[in-house]
């Protein structure tokens, strides 16, 4: 009984130790935004943030760029969850469903795209995106964004959907539905957490992207937060108090987002793979 | 019948898919209409425009100049300091891109050298106005004209005039002020000595090669490794290594604690005198030459160029024009603080009463140079690259400095083969 | 995700025969869209990288290209700083992937015990998975600050400070330091993976196995690990996809410096392209990328192979 106690008291300060590791740089992100200049280069720093200086989050906001950013982000990650989800059932439904010629290859194929590097890419699909008219357009980054997701959104659904009976599709087949009614009428609801955690994964790819945002918009308008923020590591700084206040902004909708979503995401990921 | 009906839903499925995504992309692409009315839309871009204190006044001035034409529109594309080059230069290697751009020296001669910048010989009559000859000369090659001065500014020692009543004159005492002044939180001196801040790093160690009487090059040959280098990198090291300054803060962090009296001196050029009265209007610094053996110290040149990819040459030749009238002159000047500009300009009594060290930095442009290498200019990026890795490499004790800059030497040498 | 798992239905089988869902078109109907998306985003893309790999091209001026066949690989393999990238991007991803699925399982076998609030803690856990990856670098560069970062003033307090101040000037600690806040963000997602796959493990059989006598070691072994292996090797097989291709951190982190110490092929890639402006290298970095991404994938796939035959055996 008193083993059990101490073990449970060491479990208890040991998750509270990853907790505070897990924690601290964005409670530091916070307490930095709310320091005054005296205190940020005072020889002892300031522990505990400092809420009279809340000011600096309006300021920030009020600036009119900054808003501008999180709205672009937020457009390209939406476009960029829309589609690649659109694109991908289908892709992963033929990968579970069907066996044809060239699917071991497709399936290579998938997993290899996920290698390469945007910035291995980013020279080609800037010129190929000149031709077609897509530079410093959001549309454009939505497109190379989806490029670069869909082939992991593809393959967590066929994941899914292979772990789905196929007497429920034959049930419905057998009353006439046709393939592609099988596959939203049937199947899509079913696999509705999966496609919850590629939407979380599909929209957190495009609200981080920075290389192909940072290439192919050129107008400052357009701008998503991740090339706005990044930019704050300038020549004549913007005062580190505002950069870690913008840089709070950008983070907090991620991560109230993703701890919303974060059971779907649990189990989409892991469906496929503990199932595997 | 079967077969058919499942083949026509697939398509229906892939064309459903495809139109979404079609209107989808439409609405994102909307925004980038043509010119309307007869308008020629011209941006230009700039890294200081997202200045503090500078940029907002730019923007002004930018708006001036809308309101006083009726035919040509100009925006500002703040484009950020440390990415300028690469952005800029990707897309005008596409055939895109502004249509003016206010380039530092380094990447202007890159980008003239492949041919991205358009003479300006038939746009810019430029024999109407009474140009500075000194910094003017750096922007004519062979006899082309690729732009015109924007912004001339020359490096001088600023320093906080309560913890440094009377400015050093000799390296000597720069080193002892600096030393003296180290206590604490603050610090004698800064500079910047990181690779990450590559560009900044080649400004800054120019002033202490020159300083000393060295050079990068003789015109035909590199000189990286020559002794005269040697003395004035080995100065530089040496401040480093006698922890006079805030190691590994970048300049946006020092130039903040030289705004906040947290560091003593600072070797920047004559724009950077409004950005730090925006960080802080109170402090009390002066400016005064830089205490070197010799009287030779780097400068800031930024020519604004026309793009040669650009559709809206005469557009934006109007706009060059208009910066060159001598009101406008006057007025770019006061924005950019102590920068001379393209032609001969009268300080007002006002501005030098505001700003008595003017004077200074106008005294220093005969003995000023662009911070680029003689004879290798289209090359300078990548010499730039090689030698501030070398050097990096030495204040971080990987090599010692002989060695680090007989290295930049033959690597350098390899490049421009 | 399930890429390690065997098709189900064997490759013959369905080859000739007539897919019981329609015609034979079918299954291409429905990959269409995305597999024309993948062949223009990706597969052109990439054959004009490898074609750019074999000339000399600037950034400046990327529709001429000058053909220079093998030159750009005997310079790169040639040049003792590509050498050292190579080790640097071996070091990054192997400590990547160990750290990032040791911390994960510690962390998991931590939480694996039901606990009042254990819930909250793993949601609270997922944050820096949640961050993204250019605030986390802003914050760490911040932290790391020489003069007024947080982990500089409690390492000097403690009297363990970095001789010469900055750590992400220090040729010795960058690359600790980038492997650490690497770490940092990935540890949650490995973590909350092996969680739930310690879930799956059942309870009858560890009972059954601690009432054979068998110590927490022996169970761990015996039990757990056979249940979550393959999801330790999902787990690998990611990290070190992420970890050969991750960015934004180092760069915005330390460029690839000081000195090269943290310059892994994609950094190397990039500043060839970019600040180099010299395309054809840059390409043929990515290329040797692309190559050894395709021995992980096939090592990866040969391993699972081997794997399921022993289990079947």
């Amino acid at each position: 009984m008193r083993r059990f106690r101490i073990g449970l008291t060491l479990r208890i300060v040991a998750v509270l130790v990853v907790l505070g590791i897990a924690a601290f740089p964005l409670y530091w992100m916070l307490v930095t935004a709310l320091s005054s200049n005296a205190d940020l280069f005072a020889e002892r720093p300031r522990l505990l943030p400092d809420f009279s200086h809340f000011g600096v989050f309006v300021d920030g906001l009020a600036e009119g760029k900054v808003g501008g950013w999180l709205l672009n982000s937020l457009l390209i990650a939406v476009g960029t969850t829309v589609l690649s989800i659109g694109l991908g059932i289908p892709l992963g439904y033929a990968l579970s469903r069907f066996s044809f010629r060239g699917k071991a290859v497709l399936t290579v194929v998938l997993l290899f795209t996920q290698m390469l590097p945007e910035a291995l890419m980013v020279v080609p699909l800037f010129s190929l995106f000149r031709r077609f008219n897509l530079l410093d357009s959001l549309a454009g980054l939505i497109l190379a964004n989806v490029a670069f997701v869909l082939p992991i959104v593809a393959l967590i659904l066929k994941g899914a959907i292979d772990g789905l009976p196929r007497e429920l599709e034959e049930a419905a087949r057998v009353d006439g539905a046709r393939p592609l009614a099988v596959l939203t009428r049937v199947n899509v609801p079913l696999i509705a957490p999966s496609i919850a955690a590629t939407a979380v994964i599909s929209f957190f790819h495009a609200w981080n992207e920075y290389v192909f945002a940072v290439t192919f918009i050129f107008t400052p308008e357009k701008q998503p937060a991740s090339v706005g923020i990044a930019n704050f590591i300038g020549e004549l700084g913007t005062p580190i108090q505002t950069v870690m206040a913008v840089a709070f902004m950008f983070t907090l909708p991620a991560v109230a987002f993703y701890l919303f979503a974060q059971k779907y995401v649990v189990a989409g990921m892991t469906a496929g793979a503990v199932k595997g | 019948m079967k077969k058919r009906r499942v083949r026509r839903s697939m398509m229906a499925a892939t064309t459903t898919i495809i139109g979404v995504a079609s209107i989808l992309l439409a609405g994102c692409t909307a925004d980038s209409g043509g010119d309307d009315g007869g308008v020629a839309k011209i941006s230009f871009a700039a890294s200081t425009f997202g200045d503090p204190g500078r940029g907002p006044l730019l923007n002004q001035w930018l708006e001036e100049f809308n309101k006083s034409q009726s035919k040509v529109q100009v925006s500002a594309a703040a484009v950020p300091y440390p990415t300028f080059g690469q952005t800029v230069l990707t897309q005008m290697g596409s055939g895109q891109g502004p249509d003016l751009i206010r380039f530092d020296m380094p990447e202007f001669e890159a980008a003239s050298d492949a041919g991205l910048i358009a003479p300006l010989d038939d746009l810019v009559d430029v024999s109407k106005y009474t140009l500075l000859k000194q910094p003017d000369q750096f922007v004519v090659h062979d006899g082309v004209r690729h732009g015109v001065i924007f912004e001339a500014s020359n490096y001088a020692m600023f320093y906080n005039a309560d913890l440094i009543p009377k400015p050093p004159t000799t390296y000597e005492q720069f080193v002892e002020t600096a030393k003296s002044l180290t206590k604490g939180d603050v610090f004698g001196l800064a500079f910047r000595q990181t690779e990450a801040e590559e560009a900044g790093v080649w400004q800054d160690i120019f002033n202490y090669v020159y300083g000393f009487g060295g050079k990068w090059s003789d015109g035909k040959t590199l000189t990286i490794n020559s002794p005269d280098n040697l003395k004035g990198l080995q100065a530089y090291k040496d401040l480093y290594d006698a922890k006079v300054i805030p190691k590994g803060a970048d300049a946006a962090t020092f130039r903040r604690m030289f705004a906040e009296g947290k560091v003593g001196m600072e070797l920047n050029n004559g724009g950077y005198v409004t950005a730090t009265r925006g960080q802080n209007a109170k402090l009390n610094f002066n400016v005064a030459p830089i205490p070197f053996p010799v009287r030779t110290q780097g400068a800031i040149l930024a020519p604004v160029v026309i793009n040669e990819a650009s559709e809206e040459k005469e557009a934006a030749a109007t706009f060059i024009r208009w910066t060159l009238e001598p009101a406008n002159q006057v007025k770019l000047q006061e924005i950019l603080g102590a920068s001379s500009v393209a032609t001969v300009t009268q300080r007002s009594a006002e501005s030098l009463k505001k700003t008595p060290f003017l004077p200074v930095f106008d005294g220093l442009t005969e003995s000023s140079l662009p911070q680029i290498v003689l004879g290798f200019e289209a090359k300078t990026p990548d010499i730039r690259k090689v030698v501030v890795q070398n050097v990096v490499a030495a204040l971080q004790g990987q090599v010692d400095l002989k060695t680090a800059l007989d290295r930049a030497q033959q690597q350098a040498t390899e490049l421009v083969g | 995700m399930t890429v390690l798992e065997q098709t189900k239905v064997p490759r013959s089988a369905g080859r000739r025969r007539r897919s019981p869902l329609g015609s034979r078109w079918t299954p291409y109907l429905f990959l269409a869209p995305a597999a024309l998306f993948i062949v223009v985003f990706q597969a052109i893309p990439l054959a004009q990288e490898i074609f750019l790999s074999f000339t000399r091209t600037t950034l400046l001026n990327p529709t001429r290209s000058r053909w220079v066949g093998l030159d750009n690989f005997v310079r790169i393999f040639g040049d003792e700083d590509f050498h050292r990238t190579l080790v640097t991007t071996i070091v990054y991803v192997v400590v990547c992937v160990v750290g990032a699925v040791g911390s994960g399982l510690v962390v998991a076998l931590l939480l694996n015990k039901g606990f009042r609030g254990r819930g909250v803690a793993r949601a609270l856990i997922t944050v820096p998975w949640a961050a993204p990856g250019i605030a986390v670098a802003l914050i760490a560069t911040w932290m790391l600050n020489a003069q007024y970062g947080i982990v500089n003033r409690f390492l000097n307090a403690v009297g363990l400070g970095v001789p010469g101040g900055s750590i992400l000037d220090s040729p010795k600690y960058a690359l600790p330091a980038v492997l650490a806040t690497t770490i940092w963000q990935l540890f949650p997602f490995t973590s909350v993976v092996l969680l739930s796959a310690l879930q799956s493990v059942p309870h009858d059989l560890t009972e059954a196995a601690t009432m054979d006598g068998a110590g927490r070691w022996a169970t761990f072994r015996v039990v757990t690990w056979q249940v979550i292996k393959p999801v330790v090797g999902l787990l690998a097989l990611l990290m070190t996809i992420w970890s050969l291709r991750r960015f934004e951190l180092i760069w915005l982190m330390t460029k690839g410096g000081p000195v090269g110490r943290t310059e892994t092929l994609v950094i190397d890639l990039y500043s060839n392209a970019f600040e180099s402006k010299e395309l054809g290298s840059a390409a043929a970095i990515g290329m040797v990328g692309v190559v050894i991404s395709l021995i992980v994938i096939m090592g990866s796939r040969f391993v699972a192979r081997a794997v399921t035959k022993e289990n079947l055996r």
